[in-house]
């Protein structure tokens, strides 16, 4: 009997039923004073679960990521997921609160934790992590996590702690990510694209990391994929991209924003640092499979292999990782199709220069693009709207039919896209989020899809609005 | 024969510092020249590049991470003479948080570590343990607002306050100036060079340095035009620019300000 934890279960569960009562979401403020009472309410409750945790975080991708990989691993472990929640340390208790008994008991025998950057650290130390995923770490709201450089450190430390039974699943194509297997006494498996030609547009880049964290020297690519994300290598000194032994090739976006890739499991990683031809899978061992699904661009194939490459530890079979990616439908709001009556809509978040220039990159294989952009600036968007200079938003200036800004920050919007070359009226620039929906869709022809692209507090607005307009969709239980 | 008249650019260490979407500075100096006729080169001056004292007639410097900016300060002081002969013969520069500290006397980081700076700008930098991070107002110092308004090609002068600038800043340094540079302007909001003090940025002839991010120029076109209209007439003489439609940059300019003052 822990009396404190549960006094502590007692009070969020209780917290969970009031919130609940009058309407509002319960993912913070259970565990947020839950863990008021007992600090280690996270650490006692995930003792319990058999399997441990699967740790996944990363600027870009997680998200989806973790979503991926719940429904894979469902089909043969009972999963508890922050799937709705808050990706911090309260968000993580919360969901263990409002799934233990009173008496602290859970019935799940894995958990799948989707953490914030800035938290991971914190959280490797309580969750008892069997797999720590990490996807990519990239510039994002620097008023909310200072510098990649210092976030990076931050991690190397928590990852030097992890005992060597924890498996480390990290990207080999960035090089900041991949580089932290060297502090890691346990098992690493890597993950990253093979290929060297991408049918994407070219887009400039931003990078956050362009010199080797060995020697310091300048890093050159054989190939660069996105960011400072592919194929690197340091001349002056050992450092280059690890051989993944989860890989994709013949990557194929198509204009429905769906993608056909080849993606082997399980190849083993050659002594030699070779890239394995395409005809040495299956003589080599590795399976090869071709996966069709649902997700555009470059930045899902990550996630996908992401997701592959933990099932895969897990010992799924390939069968099944297939069938479940291959069945997948987005996350709420990263890619989301929406019907409006007869007209369509699409969400992409948009939160940094990176992500948001994939994004770019994606939609702009089709033309004629009917775009609303909308920008906020409230802490959780980041309150320095500076990343949108450094989103390629010029790639666009060709493929737009009509655009339309909206937001706090509408303005600064409407002036990117001024000096990016694409033509704005000023009629086109609504403050209020819910009113440029109205009018977009008004305008929207029933043949053609309204591109919404929001900063994360303007997605919440966007989701409102469209639910006042009638649009079929249950968000929270995505 | 009439050659067309070029601005040359230099974009100083743009591998390296630029982490804070400072890169629209150039595009709007680009743009705004493009859309009146004259022309630009753009150059990217980095580490081991040599620095001529006489190629560029705008010279840009933006912010970058902690580490970037280490690995810079050791390469400027190669540089250091010739830009600072550059700024000496009336060449425009504008500086911005970590490129601004570079070209100070030093940077004295919070663990007491010394960077050298070269000394453009008679200030100095002390690391502190606040982080200022915020939306910034200011009122741009008396001189060079009358200059600035005086230069402001427009085809309605009194509609637009040229008075103020407007970004955002995040640095933990707090700079102190000497009595050698004119601050740029007077924190209304916000915390500026020091968040003592109530001044923000530095003048010296026609460098300028500060913390305001955002990007600066797209959102203060006033003070673009200042600094375009100030490099062409070093090379070219007496000369004007034509008004351009700028009400989109006024629309940001003003709903930025708004915004600063809403959360203050």
């Amino acid at each position: 009997m822990n009396i404190k934890l549960i006094f502590a279960i007692f009070v969020g569960k209780t917290i969970t039923y009031l919130l609940k009562a009058i309407g509002r979401g319960a993912t913070t403020a259970p565990g947020l004073y839950a863990l008021k009472i007992d600090p280690k309410l996270i650490e006692k409750l995930s003792r319990q679960i058999k399997y441990g945790s699967v740790l996944i975080t990363g600027t870009n991708g997680k998200t989806t990521t973790a979503r991926l990989a719940y429904d894979i691993l469902s089909t043969k472990y009972k999963i508890i997921h922050n799937r709705q929640g808050s990706n911090l340390l309260r968000g993580i208790a919360s969901t263990l609160l409002q799934q233990a008994s009173l008496l602290g008991n859970l019935k799940s025998d894995l958990a799948i934790w989707e953490v914030d950057e800035a938290t991971f650290p914190e959280a490797a130390k309580v969750v008892h992590p069997k797999i720590v995923t990490l996807l990519n770490l990239m510039r994002d709201q620097l008023d909310r996590y200072g510098e990649v450089d210092s976030l990076r450190l931050q991690w190397q430390e928590a990852i030097s702690k992890l005992p060597s039974k924890t498996t480390l699943i990290l990207n080999a194509d960035d090089p900041g990510v991949s580089f932290l297997t060297n502090v890691h006494i346990g098992k690493t498996i890597f993950f990253g694209i093979n290929a060297t030609k991408i049918n994407l547009p070219q887009i400039t880049n931003v990078a956050d990391i362009k010199h080797c964290l060995n020697c310091h020297s300048k890093l050159s690519y054989s190939n660069l994929l996105t960011a400072h994300m592919g194929h690197y290598f340091c001349p002056n000194c050992k450092l280059k991209r690890p051989n993944p032994q989860i890989f994709a090739q013949n990557l194929q976006f198509k204009s429905n924003f769906s993608s056909r890739v080849d993606l082997i499991l399980n190849f083993p990683r050659p002594r030699q640092a070779t890239r394995p031809r395409p005809d040495e899978v299956g003589k080599r061992g590795g399976q090869l499979s071709t996966f069709n699904y649902n997700l555009p661009g470059l930045y899902n194939a990550y996630n996908v292999l992401g997701a592959c490459a933990i099932a895969n530890a897990l010992s799924i079979q390939p069968k099944e990782i297939k069938k479940s990616i291959e069945n997948f439908s987005a996350a709420f709001g990263r890619f989301q199709k929406i019907k409006m009556g007869k007209k369509q809509v699409i969400i992409f978040l948009i939160k940094n220069p990176a992500g948001a220039n994939e994004v770019l990159r994606t939609i702009a294989q089709k033309e004629k693009l009917d775009v609303l952009a909308i920008l906020n600036d409230n802490i959780a968007d980041g309150r320095d709207v500076s990343w949108i200079w450094d989103t390629d938003w010029e790639v666009l200036a060709s493929k737009i039919k009509r655009i339309t800004v909206s937001g706090i920050r509408a303005w600064d919007l409407a002036t990117r896209f001024k000096y990016a070359g694409i033509t704005l009226s000023n009629k086109n620039v609504y403050k209020d989020i819910n009113y440029s929906i109205t009018h977009c869709l008004r305008n929207l022809s029933t043949k053609d899809t309204l591109l919404i692209l929001p900063t994360y507090t303007a997605l919440l607005d966007v989701q409102k609005s469209l639910n006042k307009k009638g649009a079929l969709v249950k968000w929270q239980l995505q | 024969m009439a050659t067309a008249i070029t601005l040359n650019i230099c974009h100083l260490y743009p591998d390296l510092m630029d982490t804070y979407g400072d890169k629209g500075n150039i595009i709007t100096i680009i743009k705004r020249c493009q859309w009146r006729g004259i022309e630009t080169t753009v150059s990217s001056i980095s580490i081991n590049d040599r620095l001529d004292s006489q190629n560029f007639d705008i010279y840009f410097f933006g912010g970058g991470q902690d580490q970037a900016q280490i690995i810079v300060g050791r390469d400027l002081q190669k540089k250091a003479k010739n830009l600072i002969k550059a700024i000496d013969n009336e060449s425009v520069l504008l500086s911005i948080c970590g490129g601004y500290q570079l070209l100070q006397e030093y940077f004295k980081t919070l663990n007491g570590e010394m960077i050298k700076g070269i000394g453009l700008f008679d200030a100095y930098t002390i690391g502190s343990t606040t982080r200022m991070m915020q939306n910034l107002l200011i009122e741009i110092n008396p001189d060079l607002q009358n200059q600035i308004q005086s230069s402001y090609p427009t085809t309605q002068p009194s509609n637009h306050p040229t008075t103020q600038l407007v970004g955002f800043e995040n640095h933990s340094g707090k700079t102190y100036l000497g009595s050698e540079v004119q601050p740029l302007g007077e924190v209304l909001i916000g915390a500026g060079n020091n968040g003592e003090d109530k001044t923000e940025g530095a003048v010296y002839k026609n460098a300028f340095g500060c913390y305001l991010h955002g990007s600066l120029l797209p959102k203060n076109p006033h003070f673009a035009d200042y600094l375009v209209l100030k490099a062409l007439q070093r090379r070219y003489g007496q000369i004007k620019l034509k008004p351009l439609d700028d009400t989109f940059e006024w629309q940001t300019h003003k709903s930025a300000i708004n915004r600063t003052r809403s959360q203050s």
